[in-house]
């Protein structure tokens, strides 16, 4: 429906017509490479590849044209028409968003006619939008405020209202996240295309024309995407705002922060606004590689989760019931339970928020007291190679990467919930390429369309073997992409389907022509676990059995596998974590701890990118950071740790990855042959998996609450409310049965 | 000479209304202060209030608080009939004019600020971050 590629072949076949008559007309010369477009933007000479907007290369000049309706990541509407500009020997002001420039042009952004035109557009649209700026949410940050005062004339000529009154909409309840005051609304349509275009889904629309037009869903129904929180941003006036947010701060008494998100392994980058010690709201921050300027609704409304049930004070176990006590006395507890084990039984596991200093500081402890096991919550098989590689077990491709790939295929993975941005990538490349997208596992809605393949070993074992139909399109695909989720790695038979989808990357990329191109890709859902492989740390809790461990730090080790009945159950446990959740239950000392936007910390997303997270907000009470916590711990167990300073552990970090001293980076993996050698020295019986390739969520219901911090929020709470009872709801599109 | 005579005098004065040598090396020690004067009454907290017009206005008429207080005691352990005539509102001592009672007005309480029992307004916003308060064993 949406796909421009189609246009795009038009074009192709267009260009290459026109290629034909020019090589007919100018001879035998070969066709030259497009050439730029001289514009004159206010006299000043400006080149532009044909094709582009007059607004582009007036922005190209410097010049900023004011606009509403036009976005950069979005379709062109050209229906606000602020975005008027002279053009000479064109009898009419044009809309610069709109018009594609023509040699020669020259373009007035400051002319009496431009001007008139913009005073014109802007009494238009003030003829019937609310005079409510102090008591709206935009105020401050509001696009036709700033709009009005730079380009709009003092005074209106529409007097009428003041016996008529102005139009009034109706509000449309479109879900717990997105507040709507539809009188504000001036119909620019960004929110609409965004959801069409962007999130992939078709609710929103606008019925009615001329004073009549409304922006909405038509019947009353939620606005049911897990990317919805964005038209927020878009929404240029005040019709669309934050629900959680209303009413509760301003943008100039909030200061921004700019951090990264933990909710998922994408790490999208975000700002973190902050006022009196406290977390307001959660922004996007522009980063082409990762999240360009989106970012998913866990990310954006999970914070009210951050003040809720958390860790503030030391406690410790008194006859089967958690007391509240200080520091001192936890850490002699802790002390006295040391060293009652034998240390080789001290065992540690990293939680899916665990940041790379906490858990090199954890490490670095518990070797030192004698202890060897260190694993993460998510299961990784180890049979083959291993983690011994890193191409094994991160994002190859790169976010960015997924742009060029013309074949992708899923297994055992819903990116649409595990990775929003992800998703978002893989439905933007379907949009403009010809992407063909597979699906091994269940048949979720993902907003674009596959090929779906089944959900059974057979399917893949057909893939691994060549014999399945899908294999010719991967085969002649120039960039394929192979993307495996980690729900169906968690079984004990997760190393056959591992090896098989290693074999389907392995037989492509012997025959791949960019040799520089990853095929295989491991799509993480914690955003600890890339960090954690990475410093050492084995995947997976069952070592913990195996080891009969008797006492085990949790370090926000909150997905509920590590619990009494899996491990020895004389064994002690001891958390350090912020939230009150499984680990903190089941815990003899807890210690509490900094949440992410209280810390200035390292993760690492599953591109294998280091990021760096700044301190929003001090911890909560008695709480402190992860990796002083751990730093004091062990000077009192008599192992002092040689860091002092949050440098020197990253220091420690470089020592063990080099990649930990660069931020923001992705660093090739290679080895992936050698990767796959390893694995098939060792060659396993290829066994029959039995249960279905499936991913754990299916539905949004199941996007919201997947971690300490959104199990913790009400807003999360209230949108699984809404989706079950939109599920009612007999206008809402339903998601397809699994 | 009729001075000294007159200085050794006081000091006489003063020695032997404090108890002596040592009552009043007591009393320079918890009150900082030596005086000699008469007692004009005692109210029912034990502070006893004297006047002796021989020193200068402001300095005639002063408290001795009871032994109970240590020394720790506050001027507002004066109740507020006292308050009057120690603070010149009116030269007649409550001994001499009882103010009218009424059933309303309450027993004199001390100002306990800095004390173990001082008044702490408690806060009326909610707080910012909620606790987490683990669940009660069930055993």
């Amino acid at each position: 429906m949406l796909r421009l590629w189609p246009l795009r072949q038009v074009a192709k076949v267009q260009n290459v017509l026109g290629g034909l008559t020019q090589i007919a007309t100018k001879s035998t010369q070969p066709a030259p490479a497009p050439e730029l477009v001289e514009v004159f933007i206010d006299d000043k000479q400006v080149f532009v590849e044909p094709g582009t907007t007059v607004l582009q290369a007036c922005a190209v000049a410097g010049v900023e044209i004011p606009r509403f309706c036009y976005h950069d990541r979005l379709s062109i509407a050209g229906n606000c028409r602020m975005c008027l500009v002279e053009v000479e020997r064109s009898p009419k002001p044009v809309a610069s968003c709109a018009m594609p420039v023509m040699k020669g042009m020259k373009v007035k952004t400051d002319s009496p006619m431009t001007r008139k035109a913009r005073e014109g557009v802007m009494e238009f649209l003030l003829m019937n939008h609310p005079l409510d700026c102090p008591i709206c949410d935009q105020g401050g940050e509001c696009d036709l405020q700033d709009q009005s005062m730079a380009f709009g004339s003092d005074r209106s000529r529409f007097t009428d209202n003041a016996f008529t009154g102005k139009r009034a909409v109706e509000d449309k309840n479109i879900g717990p996240l997105i507040k709507t005051i539809m009188t504000r609304c001036i119909q620019c349509t960004r929110c609409i295309r965004f959801a069409s275009e962007i999130a992939g889904v078709d609710d929103l629309g606008t019925s009615g024309r001329g004073t009549d037009m409304q922006v909405g869903t038509y019947v009353e129904k939620m606005f049911k995407s897990e990317l919805s929180g964005n038209v927020i941003d878009l929404c240029p006036v005040g019709a669309l705002t934050s629900k959680p947010y209303a009413f509760t701060a301003r943008p100039w008494e909030i200061r921004k922060v700019e951090s990264i998100d933990v909710m998922d392994a994408v790490g999208s980058n975000i700002v973190v606004g902050m006022r009196t010690n406290e977390v307001m709201r959660v922004l996007p921050r522009v980063n082409e590689d990762i999240n360009e300027e989106w970012i998913s609704d866990k990310t954006r409304f999970a914070y009210d989760g951050l003040k809720r049930q958390r860790l503030t004070t030391p406690f410790i176990n008194v006859d089967g019931q958690l007391v509240p006590t200080d520091w001192e006395t936890a850490f002699v507890k802790v002390a006295e339970k040391v060293k009652k084990v034998d240390p080789k039984l001290i065992a540690g596991v990293a939680g899916s928020t665990a940041d790379a200093e906490a858990m090199v500081c954890l490490k670095d402890m518990i070797n030192r007291l004698g202890g060897e096991l260190l694993c993460t919550e998510d299961s990784f098989p180890l049979n083959r190679s291993g983690i011994d590689f890193r191409s094994n077990y991160i994002f190859n491709t790169t976010i960015g990467g997924i742009e060029q790939a013309d074949v992708v295929l899923l297994i055992g993975t819903n990116p649409r919930l595990e990775a929003p941005l992800i998703n978002a990538r893989i439905r933007k490349t379907w949009i403009h390429s010809e992407v063909c997208v597979g699906v091994l596992g269940a048949p979720v809605d993902l907003s674009y369309e596959y090929q779906y393949l089944g959900d059974s070993f057979i399917v893949l074992k057909d893939l691994a073997a060549g014999t399945h139909p899908m294999c010719k399109a991967l085969a002649s695909a120039n960039k394929p992409m192979i993307i495996l989720g980690t729900d169906c790695l968690q079984g004990t038979e997760n190393g056959v389907i591992y090896n098989a989808v290693k074999d389907i990357a392995e037989r492509l990329r012997k025959n791949l022509k960019h040799k520089d191109w990853k095929i295989f890709n491991l799509l993480q859902k914690n955003a600890s676990q890339v960090g954690a492989l990475d410093l050492g740390y084995q995947p997976g809790v069952s070592g913990l059995k195996a080891l009969q461990a008797e006492l085990i730090f949790l370090l926000g080790a909150d997905a509920g596998t590590v619990s009494k009945d899996k491990i020895n159950p004389s064994s002690s446990v001891i958390y350090i974590g912020h939230h009150g959740d499984y680990g903190a239950q089941i815990a003899d000392v807890v210690l509490p701890a900094a949440a992410y936007t209280e810390k200035d910390a390292i993760y690492v997303n599953t591109e294998g990118r280091v990021q760096l997270a700044r301190q929003a907000v001090n911890p909560p009470g008695m709480a402190r950071h992860d990796w002083k916590i751990i730093r004091a711990l062990s000077e009192i167990l008599g192992v002092a740790l040689p860091y002092d300073k949050l440098a020197d552990v990253r220091a420690r970090l470089g020592e063990i990855s080099p990649t930990f001293d660069q931020p923001g980076q992705v660093n090739e993996s290679g080895f992936e042959a050698q990767a796959y050698q390893l694995q098939t020295e060792i060659k396993d019986p290829i066994v029959n998996v039995n249960t279905a390739i499936s991913p754990t969520m299916l539905k949004l219901k199941d996007f919201y609450m997947t971690d300490p911090i959104s199990r913790a929020s009400l807003t999360m709470a209230k949108c699984i409310q809404a989706c079950k009872e939109s599920e009612k709801n007999p206008y809402s599109k339903q998601e397809a049965k699994a | 000479m009729a001075s000294i005579i007159k200085v050794i005098g006081n000091v006489r004065r003063i020695i032997s209304h404090n108890n002596g040598i040592i009552g009043s090396f007591l009393k320079m020690f918890r009150h900082d202060d030596l005086k000699w004067g008469t007692l004009v009454g005692e109210d029912k907290y034990g502070n006893k209030y004297y006047e002796n017009n021989y020193y200068f206005f402001g300095k005639n008429r002063w408290v001795s608080y009871p032994q109970s207080s240590g020394f720790d005691f506050d001027a507002s352990e004066i109740p507020p009939e006292w308050h009057r005539w120690m603070h010149y509102m009116t030269d007649d001592p409550p001994t001499k004019v009882p103010l009218p009672q009424r059933k309303w007005m309450a027993d004199h309480t001390m100002n306990l600020t800095g004390t173990s029992r001082e008044y702490v307004p408690y806060s009326t916003t909610r707080p910012k971050i909620q606790s987490w308060v683990p669940p009660k064993s069930s055993d």
